[in-house]
């Protein structure tokens, strides 16, 4: 059963995987009520099991400035959702500041067990297949070479003036993912996608875990 | 001798052949054949109820009936009759079984439970099993040819390990015609029980084995494989067949997708130091430099050619596999200088401009393995047909006679005339290569299985 995102963080949160706050709402009103708490800007997604590609339905709704534009945007994709999935939420969580995109992941092998992925986010994942992967446990030494590995690592290091992301924050997230693998044995698949990278540490913004029934 | 719990499988003192038959074209005659045929020094028996004798020696009924211990019992009768087999063999206290039997997993259902019994029943009895299902082994280093494969490969270091028997035999014949030698040559049939990371154990001790060889189509528990390879010193090399993208599309996320079973064989073998080759031809070609050359501290490459041509396509061939080959040190080059016509070059790399007299080829090559900033040389002769192709050769083979820190390949380029020249480089174990591509793939994994050792602080 594929655990809903909120779920997943909280998953990675107890391995100290940073996440952003989320909390789910049923209603505009639950929801407006969920950012005043959390503060803004915030984000709105859809949270359901049924529903993968939430940007491509037009199912999240980034930077919401204030709570009515919350309870609009809550309402208007509940509505959208619950076409496909009666059963369908909104997560209101607090808006994750622009950084360089990444991708951590896990999967259970059928051969090898756990094995640990990770590759830059966006189009170098989508188009170019840029990962690195490892057999759990991933130590730091290992979680440094796998992103040394991957070809953009010249990006994550910063070029042409660009300053470089938080390499270190970033192998702590692969331990960490390792370390829950290892000791998880429920979890068959586990995704990160994105984790926003930044000067200064690095955070799952999305997530997502396949676990067993 | 090493103390692995495979001994009395693969170094055994007496082999029984159980089925074995009078009638040539039987597998149950050859194997029994090729056992006493080569100068095995061991005990064979052939076991078989209802032939009175094979080869003028006396048949024993049953593997009980034999008076003398029997190390190993090669069964080779039908898959029916396996299991009572087994339990004569528990009886008569047989200490490891080689069940060339097919008729098990590999036919389905039926056929794996009948293994899982067939696995039971050894195990019960303590006896070690390779198969079944599989064409037997090779060991080289006590003359046994305990298969169905027609004829001994000349002796060697390589062994390999093969989950395809067919693809085994036909290695086999390859390394006969090409001259490459082998220790064991082991297929391991259905793994019921012995598995590539037992085999891997047995070899780490084997004296006769530098180099492991493996080709693989699964493995059935990629972790104990994994702890297994992580501890042999010696370098392993692998093909893993069947490129699957079922697990791939079976995935529910974008990480299963991406992390389908080849990329994660391919991170599983770097993580354990298996160097992972494509085909059989560059897993030979690569054992061939693994198993004869000392390590490459790193990626330099320096390249001594009598033609140009072949000097380009092999700085081509190097660079595009990442390899380097850059400058020589001024006191190299000056050396070199000494040695070449005026308008030759000594720039890396290095073309003779049609010379490969005997003296040039030996000092150039020592100046080269002097260079400081040099790891790995590829010398190479392209064959003009007024030369002669044996005097650069000896050139090469008496300088490392002298000099054998840095890994050396040749590349003999030509037809008949250096195929004369291989087999003196074979014996004096000079990697050589028809092709300066070939050449420069057996250093980039001699280089890569360095890479593993360095990265593992060995």
């Amino acid at each position: 059963m594929m655990l809903s995102e909120l779920e997943a963080k909280e998953l990675l949160a107890g391995y100290g995987i940073p996440v952003n706050e989320g909390r789910a709402a049923c209603s505009a009103i639950e929801a407006s009520e969920a950012a005043r708490h959390i503060g803004f800007p915030a984000v709105v997604k859809v949270l359901s099991e049924k529903i993968v590609h939430k940007s491509d339905l037009g199912l999240v709704a980034l930077n919401l400035c204030n709570p009515s534009d919350v309870g609009r945007n809550a309402e208007r994709i509940l509505a959208k959702a619950h076409t496909i999935d009666p059963d369908a939420k909104v997560v209101v969580e607090s808006m994750a500041p622009q950084g360089t995109e990444v991708i951590v992941g896990a999967r259970r092998d059928p051969q090898f067990g756990p094995t640990i992925l990770f590759g830059l986010g966006g189009i170098f994942v989508e188009v170019f297949k840029d990962v690195s992967i490892r057999v759990a446990p991933v130590d730091r030494a290992m979680a440094m070479d796998m992103i040394d590995d991957v070809k953009g690592y010249a990006i994550l290091k910063g070029a042409r003036g660009k300053k470089g992301v938080d390499i270190e924050a970033l192998a702590d997230i692969i331990v960490n993912t390792s370390k829950l693998m290892m000791e998880q044995d429920r979890v068959m698949e586990l995704d990160m996608n994105p984790v926003m990278a930044y000067e200064n540490g690095a955070m799952a913004v999305d997530a997502r875990a396949l676990v067993r029934d | 001798m090493t103390d692995s719990s495979l001994n009395p499988m693969l170094r055994p003192r007496s082999i029984a052949v159980i089925g074995v038959s009078r009638e040539p074209s039987k597998w149950g005659y050859k194997v029994f054949h090729n056992i006493v045929s080569n100068a095995y020094k061991g005990k064979a028996y052939p076991v078989n109820p209802s032939t009175p004798d094979i080869d003028g020696i006396k048949c024993y009924a049953r593997v009980g009936d034999i008076l003398g211990e029997v190390d190993l019992a090669i069964i080779i009768v039908p898959a029916s009759a396996a299991l009572q087999v087994v339990d004569e063999c528990g009886a008569k206290k047989v200490k490891a079984l080689c069940v060339i039997t097919a008729g098990f997993s590999e036919v389905g259902p039926d056929g794996a439970v009948l293994e899982e019994k067939l696995k039971q029943k050894a195990a019960s009895y303590g006896m070690r099993m390779l198969g079944p299902n599989t064409m037997g082994f090779v060991n080289n280093s006590i003359s046994l040819n305990a298969s169905i494969v027609p004829r001994m490969p000349p002796k060697g270091e390589i062994s390999f390990i093969t989950q395809s028997g067919a693809l085994g035999l036909s290695l086999v014949d390859w390394a006969i015609g090409s001259n490459l030698g082998m220790n064991c040559v082991v297929s391991t049939g259905n793994k019921a029980d012995v598995s590539e990371a037992d085999l891997l154990e047995f070899f780490e001790q084997d004296k006769g084995t530098w180099t492991i060889a493996m080709y693989i189509e699964g493995l059935k528990d990629g972790r104990k494989f994994m702890e297994a390879a992580r501890k042999v010193k010696k370098a392993k090399l692998a093909i893993k067949a069947g490129v699957s993208q079922a697990g791939a599309r079976a995935a529910a996320s974008h990480t299963g997708s991406l992390a389908g079973s080849d990329a994660v064989y391919d991170a599983a073998f770097r993580q354990c130091g298996v160097v992972r080759v494509e085909g059989v031809e560059e897993m030979f070609d690569a054992a061939m430099a693994l198993s004869t050359q000392p390590k490459a501290n790193g990626n330099r490459v320096a390249i001594l050619s009598n033609g140009g041509g072949a000097a380009i396509m092999a700085s081509d061939a190097c660079e595009r596999r990442g390899m380097k080959v850059p400058e020589l040190t001024r006191h190299t080059k000056a050396g070199i200088a000494r040695l070449l016509p005026a308008f030759a070059s000594v720039k890396n790399p290095i073309d003779t401009v049609a010379k490969s007299d005997y003296d040039i080829y030996r000092e150039a090559l020592k100046m080269l393995i002097d260079d400081k900033d040099i790891d790995c040389v590829m010398v190479i002769y392209a064959h003009a047909g007024f030369t002669s192709a044996a005097e650069p050769a000896r050139a090469v083979i008496d300088a490392l006679k002298e000099k054998y820190p840095k890994p050396v390949v040749a590349c003999w380029m030509g037809g008949r005339e250096v195929n004369a020249v291989a087999g003196m480089f074979r014996r004096n174990r000079v990697p050589f290569y028809p092709a300066p591509e070939r050449a420069a793939e057996a250093l980039s994994a001699l280089i890569r299985y360095n890479g593993f050792l360095k990265e593992a602080g060995k």
